[in-house]
């Protein structure tokens, strides 16, 4: 039992794993298609963090054990974060870890200290990128946590786990469709702002002014990016999950059985591909705001989660 | 009426009205004009689309009269009077409010949940399969009274009134399956020439001022 449990926490972090690079991949080649080029091929972000792994950093005089910590960090708050939402079986071993507000708080600290590695190094880009994140990253806190409050309401538990479960198999949960409309919108406002998408921040930019994300990274190089960038893939990975999962867990196992885990893992990836091809879809269709026009978004994210946390009690009459 | 169960029509309902204040957000959000408008006719055609639903619902005909001349007023006749509106005064967007997006957006939440708690007490005495629709629509007619407090031109003030209405359209339906027929008439009645009042008001509000900033009236007094 012990060495099940064991084998399927290790069986998620490698799909985790493994699947991060590919989805930025794909990404970049949805909107190279869109931009009529040909693109980078789908593979090419494991062979540039291969590549990155392989070179040697180099690391200002000036930083403090914040900025070579960071990376370690932030990739095992992230993988931890992961860990907790089920990805092709709905019963995750590691769910008496933590609920969702672990979940949203993991991914918060790895935030955190991406944002003091922006600030440690001195430069004037960092500190820059830093000051939007911050700004980001508080306005999306309240809106996830009360969308994710939202679903956890309606079935009862925030425990990811339970709420996966009961809604793939749809037994007691309510099944009014308006709060769980209105949790899905606010939820996917904040995987973009979260993860540094357009239209919250572009990650193909190239003009250090407009940088979020990227801006707090300028700094890394060599092992240390290479990890940056892999939890930037899995936190997009995670948010994916979060949402097909949450909303649309159908085709996850159930059972542990291995036909059952079979098709999970199998729907798990067309599901998360399926979802990483419509933001890189969307990515073509808008532009970036700007940072001013940040908090409109994310207040309407905030207004729709809490939307979806009112028409709870109204509408169950 | 026997194609889905009345709990899965009474779910449907609510997600219409739902839809509807989903859209009333839209519109509070949204600075250009012609964005506005457009998201008023959504409005409507979810409205229509509710009624057409109770109507469905609970075999009361004349909802449906209601819902196509919904359609037919709102959003068509009314959105290409406003359309017009906008062309002539050549504003395309609202830069000043008295209440910020963020800020707006937050009190719009707080009405809602005012809404929710004033007919908190009421809905468990009805008996219509519509009837948690009213706290929505009570929040709809707030919400449409603050735009126009909120907002300073006159088109988004109108769409702000439009809004009222199409709250007040709903909550008939959830509380009492509609208006009778007569008083719907009237309505849109009402509404086509105030909305026709307005423009022509905007128009000449343009050519005095130079604006449709209604905070420049103010300065009409002796």
């Amino acid at each position: 039992m012990m060495l099940q449990a064991i084998t399927l926490v290790v069986a998620q972090a490698i799909v985790l794993l493994a699947i991060s690079p590919f989805l930025v991949g794909l990404i970049r080649k949805v909107k190279a298609r869109f931009q009529c080029r040909r693109g980078a091929g789908v593979f090419q972000p494991y062979a540039d963090l291969a590549k990155l792994f392989r070179k040697q950093p180099v690391i200002s005089t000036t930083t403090s054990w914040i900025f070579t910590a960071t990376p370690y960090i932030l990739f095992a708050s992230t993988l931890s974060a992961g860990l907790l939402v089920p990805t092709f079986i709905s019963q995750t071993p590691m769910n008496f870890a933590g609920n969702i507000i672990a979940l949203v708080y993991l991914l918060a600290l790895g935030t955190f200290f991406l944002i003091l590695a922006g600030l440690d190094a001195g430069s004037a880009f960092g500190g820059m990128g830093s000051s939007r994140e911050a700004i980001v990253a508080s306005l999306t806190e309240p809106a996830m946590i009360l969308s994710i409050f939202a679903i956890a309401l309606t079935a009862g538990s925030t425990n990811l786990s339970t709420i996966v479960h009961k809604t793939a198999l749809m037994e007691g949960i309510v099944t009014d469709p308006s709060p769980h409309l209105m949790a899905l919108a606010a939820l996917c406002i904040v995987a973009l702002a979260e993860t540094g998408r357009v239209p919250v921040d572009n990650p193909a930019t190239h003009l250090e002014l407009t940088m979020i994300h990227e801006a707090m990274v300028l700094e890394y190089s060599g092992r240390y990016l290479a990890l940056v960038e892999w939890a930037a893939g899995l936190k997009l990975a995670v948010f994916l999950t979060l949402i097909a999962n949450v909303f649309a867990p159908w085709g996850i196992a159930t059972t542990l059985t291995p036909a059952a885990m079979g098709i999970g893992l199998v729907t798990y990836i067309l599901k998360i591909a399926g979802l990483a091809m419509l933001i890189g879809t969307l990515e073509c269709m808008f532009a970036k705001l700007r940072l001013f026009r940040v908090t409109d978004l994310l207040g309407v994210a905030f207004i729709l989660a809490l939307l979806g946390l009112v028409f709870f009690y109204i509408l169950r009459g | 009426m026997s194609l889905f169960s009345i709990d899965v029509g009474s779910q449907l309902v609510d997600l219409g009205s739902a839809l509807l204040l989903l859209t009333c957000f839209a519109i509070v959000a949204q600075r250009r004009l012609s964005a506005c408008v457009d998201l008023f006719v959504l409005q409507s055609v979810f409205l229509a689309l509710t009624a057409s639903l109770v109507a469905f619902l609970t075999g009361i005909h004349h909802i449906y009269v209601a819902a196509a001349l919904t359609i037919v007023v709102k959003a068509v006749i009314i959105p290409r009077i406003l359309k017009q509106v906008i062309e002539h005064v050549n504003v395309k967007r609202e830069l000043e409010m008295n209440v910020n997006v963020p800020t707006g957006l937050l009190i719009c939440g707080a009405l809602v949940i005012l809404a929710f708690f004033i007919t908190q007490p009421i809905i468990p005495l009805g008996f219509l399969l519509t009837r948690d629709s009213l706290a929505i629509a009570l929040a709809i007619v707030l919400i449409g009274f603050f735009m126009m407090i909120a907002r300073k031109k006159a088109v988004t003030q109108v769409i702000g009134f439009l809004v009222m209405e199409n709250g007040l359209f709903l909550g008939a339906t959830a509380a009492a399956y509609g208006m009778p027929l007569i008083v719907e008439l009237g309505v849109f009645f009402d509404l086509l020439v105030g909305t026709l009042i307005i423009g022509i008001y905007s128009h000449r509000l343009q050519d005095a001022f130079d604006s449709v900033d209604t905070s420049k009236l103010t300065t009409l007094k002796e």
